[in-house]
């Protein structure tokens, strides 16, 4: 099972990571943008209190909390690949999962407030995420766990 | 009750002035701080290039080369140089534009209202004439020639308005500038994709360019504008946006160009335009001063009397003042005018002109300055503000802020004022700095940025920390706009001075910050240490100053602190300017500029820690000095 593994102190805050998530995953019709709100990241760059990049992507936890608390089934866990996958048909919308996040990763998202953002470890481009590829600081790498 | 905007908005030395934004219902600049809090490392270090098409590129370990092959220090040398040429350029704009308005004025025989500092700049650049008129256009033709001369021709009064060691040391350096339009057209080709790799050369090129901007951009501007507009002088004076009357209607100018609007500004005050302020309803027009130009009508406000209300704020005290309602048109003639200025003026119906197409905005109406034109222009804008005042004045709701700033900041100081304060000679002042009453002087001058631990906020720290040490503080800039709404240029602010200090400004009645005013002071502050180091007979490098640009914003601000290490002073920063990326560009500002200039950078966040690096170099200067 793969996750993505963080390496802080090679994070140079380029926000490549955002950009390659956007691109990855564009609705239907919508030209990639740097202004449209409808394009959003599944991952931020945070500072923490030192002012040192703290990166933040989906840790597709093992008993994850979003999971958990969602009441509608919209969050599910693939067994094989272990990743928890969102489906917006599903959601009731009530951001609980957003809520229960420990790693507040997930957000409504911008443009409607009415689904969720959340990472699917580009399963339309082979699974293998996009920030990963894009990380000229190799801050970022997939690991078999 | 409306509804905060946000409840995101960053810090302010200037309490009043944070709360008053945060609970502004627009965005402002110090709402969108926290949205741009993650800054790229690249950029931040000047390792970023997109200066063909094979990039951007950016240097890491495993790419420690552009594709064409540039490295860390070329890439960074050339930012920086590109970013000095630019600041330059501004600066050289404003100082183009004075000398042309002198020229005008002096050819049609119109007001000059510094007839002293006419024969001062005379006497300087060995000008005569039969009249005042022909005097001050020989004057302004003189600057002008030396601002068109080629690159590879020396400007001609260079000597005269440098310090002569400080030439000699420029001249052995070749660094002597040619004209000041062409080194900035040098500075951009020379940085231009796969030309000039060598990142010394154009570090050094940097220094030319910092000498005339300051000799030119900076000094020169000053003498022009004080002919034109009026010289300085010292008075108490109420700052902060308690200064805006709503009685009147209100113009904010934002801007470096006070030779721009000498025709309007004379304008104002006239009877039948008095009378057409009446007709609508107000008591007449008021100028309200923000950025560096209102600092520039503050020190001669003795020349705008019943026109100019007061300086209300810095660069990033533009949107609040907006805010306030009571302004009815801005007119911008340079920077520092904030694109987001620009909603708040289409929602409070504030009439937007631009009086110099350099800064136009977006949705402002454009009345390119020309002297020919300027009666009917005039005019022509006063009516379109009366306009606008009739149609929103009782439309927007008024949100003043009567408690901001206060009534008696000391103002109006120049290398003239301050000389005539203490007796026509600087002996009272070295006398002080001998004894060590004063331990030294730190200029504390350039912008304001939002991101120094907020707005104003590592400036009026340091600043405190300074005076806490004995160490007499001179401002330029929007530096002073920041410190004087804190109260630091009040009298009773002497008691935030250390003992000695506190003491010397109780028994003179000023207060331990001097308030040169706009950033281009710094040409004022050069002729001081001038002075003072001509009357000791030393070089600039050896006088007990310091000088810093804590929350330094702009390009124009990089060719200051240019100009500062070409005098061979100390340069205290708060952030690095995009140089940190390349060793050698570190190398030689913070240290190999000792040898060649005698200054050097030092970068600091810190207010204490940046005070006691200061302190430390005061006290070394004076030890080489042999004072106690």
């Amino acid at each position: 099972m793969k996750r993505i593994m963080i390496e802080t102190e090679k994070c140079k805050g380029c926000k490549n990571c955002a950009i390659a998530c956007m691109k990855a995953h564009m609705p239907d019709g919508v030209p990639f943008s740097l202004t449209d709100t409808r394009l959003e990241a599944r991952n931020v760059i945070l500072l923490d209190k030192d002012k040192q990049y703290r990166p933040l992507f989906c840790r597709h936890c093992d008993n994850p909390s979003c999971i958990k608390s969602c009441m509608s089934g919209a969050m599910t866990k693939d067994s094989a690949t272990g990743h928890v996958y969102y489906d917006p048909k599903q959601c009731a919308g009530c951001f609980m999962c957003v809520m229960s996040c420990p790693f507040g990763v997930l957000k409504p998202d911008r443009a409607t407030k009415t689904t969720v953002i959340k990472c699917d470890f580009c399963k339309d481009h082979g699974s293998e995420p996009s920030c990963v590829k894009q990380c000229i600081n190799q801050a970022i790498h997939v690991e078999e766990v | 009750m409306t509804q905060r905007f946000s409840c995101t908005t960053c810090l302010s030395a200037d309490k009043p002035l944070e709360r008053f934004v945060a609970d502004l219902p627009m965005e402002t600049s110090f709402h969108r701080v926290e949205t741009q809090e993650v800054k790229c490392e690249f950029g931040l270090q000047g390792c970023c290039c997109r200066l063909c098409a094979n990039g951007p590129c950016r240097i890491t370990p495993d790419s420690p080369k552009g594709i064409c092959g540039a490295d860390a220090d070329t890439l960074v040398a050339r930012n920086f140089l590109r970013a000095v040429a630019a600041g330059s350029g501004c600066y050289i704009h404003v100082v183009e534009n004075a000398a042309r308005a002198l020229k005008d004025i002096a050819k049609e025989k119109g007001a000059l209202k510094g007839l002293k500092a006419l024969d001062r700049l005379c006497a300087k650049l060995e000008v005569s004439g039969s009249d005042i008129y022909e005097k001050a256009e020989k004057a302004a033709d003189a600057v002008l020639a030396d601002l068109y001369r080629p690159v590879f021709e020396k400007m001609e009064l260079t000597k005269k308005l440098a310090y002569a060691p400080r030439y000699e040391k420029w001249e052995a350096l070749g660094l002597l500038p040619g004209g000041a339009k062409s080194e900035v057209f040098a500075g951009t080709v020379k940085s231009s994709t796969n030309l000039n790799s060598d990142p010394v050369d154009m570090l050094l090129h940097c220094l030319r360019l910092g000498i005339s901007t300051g000799l030119y951009g900076l000094m020169m501007t000053n003498m022009l504008n004080d002919i034109i507009q009026g010289e300085p002088e010292i008075r108490f004076a109420s700052v902060g946006m308690r200064v805006i009357d709503p009685d009147y209607i209100n113009i904010m100018i934002t801007g470096h160009q006070h030779a721009l609007f000498a025709h309007l500004q004379n304008r104002l005050t006239d009877d039948d335009i008095v009378k057409q302020a009446q007709a609508v309803g107000a008591k007449g027009f008021k100028l309200v001063g923000c950025t560096c130009v209102g600092q520039d009508l503050q020190l001669r406000a003795a020349h705008a009397v019943g026109l100019f209300d007061g300086h209300a704020g810095n660069n990033f005290t533009s949107e609040a003042i907006l805010a306030t309602g009571a302004i009815d048109a801005v007119l911008t003639e340079f920077n520092c005018t904030l694109p987001g200025i620009e909603p708040i003026c289409d929602a409070l119906k504030i009439k937007q002109i631009c009086l110099d197409t350099i800064a136009k905005k977006a949705n402002a109406q454009t009345m390119q300055y020309g002297f020919e034109s300027r009666e009917s222009d005039a005019n022509s804008i006063i009516s379109d503000i009366i306009e606008a005042y009739k149609v929103r004045r009782n439309d927007v709701p008024l949100n003043l802020l009567p408690e901001h700033g206060n009534d008696n900041t000391l103002t109006g100081l120049s290398e003239v004022t301050l000389k005539s304060f203490l007796g026509e000679t600087w002996q009272p002042l070295i006398e002080l700095i001998a004894t060590g009453k004063i331990k030294g002087l730190a200029a504390v001058v350039g912008c304001s940025n939002l991101v120094s631990g907020g707005h104003d906020v590592l400036t009026v720290e340091l600043t405190k920390e300074l005076i806490a040490k004995d160490i007499l503080v001179l401002t330029a800039g929007c530096s002073s706009g920041g410190i004087e709404n804190c109260g630091l240029m009040t009298p009773e602010a002497a008691e935030l001075a250390g003992p000695s200090l506190k003491a010397v400004c109780q028994s003179l009645g000023i207060p331990p910050v001097l308030n040169f005013g706009p950033c281009l002071a710094i040409g004022r502050l050069e002729l001081i240490a001038v002075e003072i180091a001509e009357a000791l007979g030393v070089d600039l490098p050896q006088l007990p100053l310091v000088l810093s640009a804590p929350q330094w914003l702009e390009e124009q601000a990089l060719a200051d602190g240019a100009f500062a290490l070409a005098l061979g002073l100390p340069l205290h920063l708060g952030l690095p300017p995009f140089v940190t990326g390349s060793p050698i560009a570190v190398q030689v500002l913070c240290e190999d500029m000792k040898q060649l200039t005698g200054g050097h950078v030092m970068i600091n966040g810190d207010a204490a820690e940046s005070a006691v690096l200061m302190e430390e170099i005061i006290m070394q200067k004076r030890k080489d000095l042999n004072l106690a």
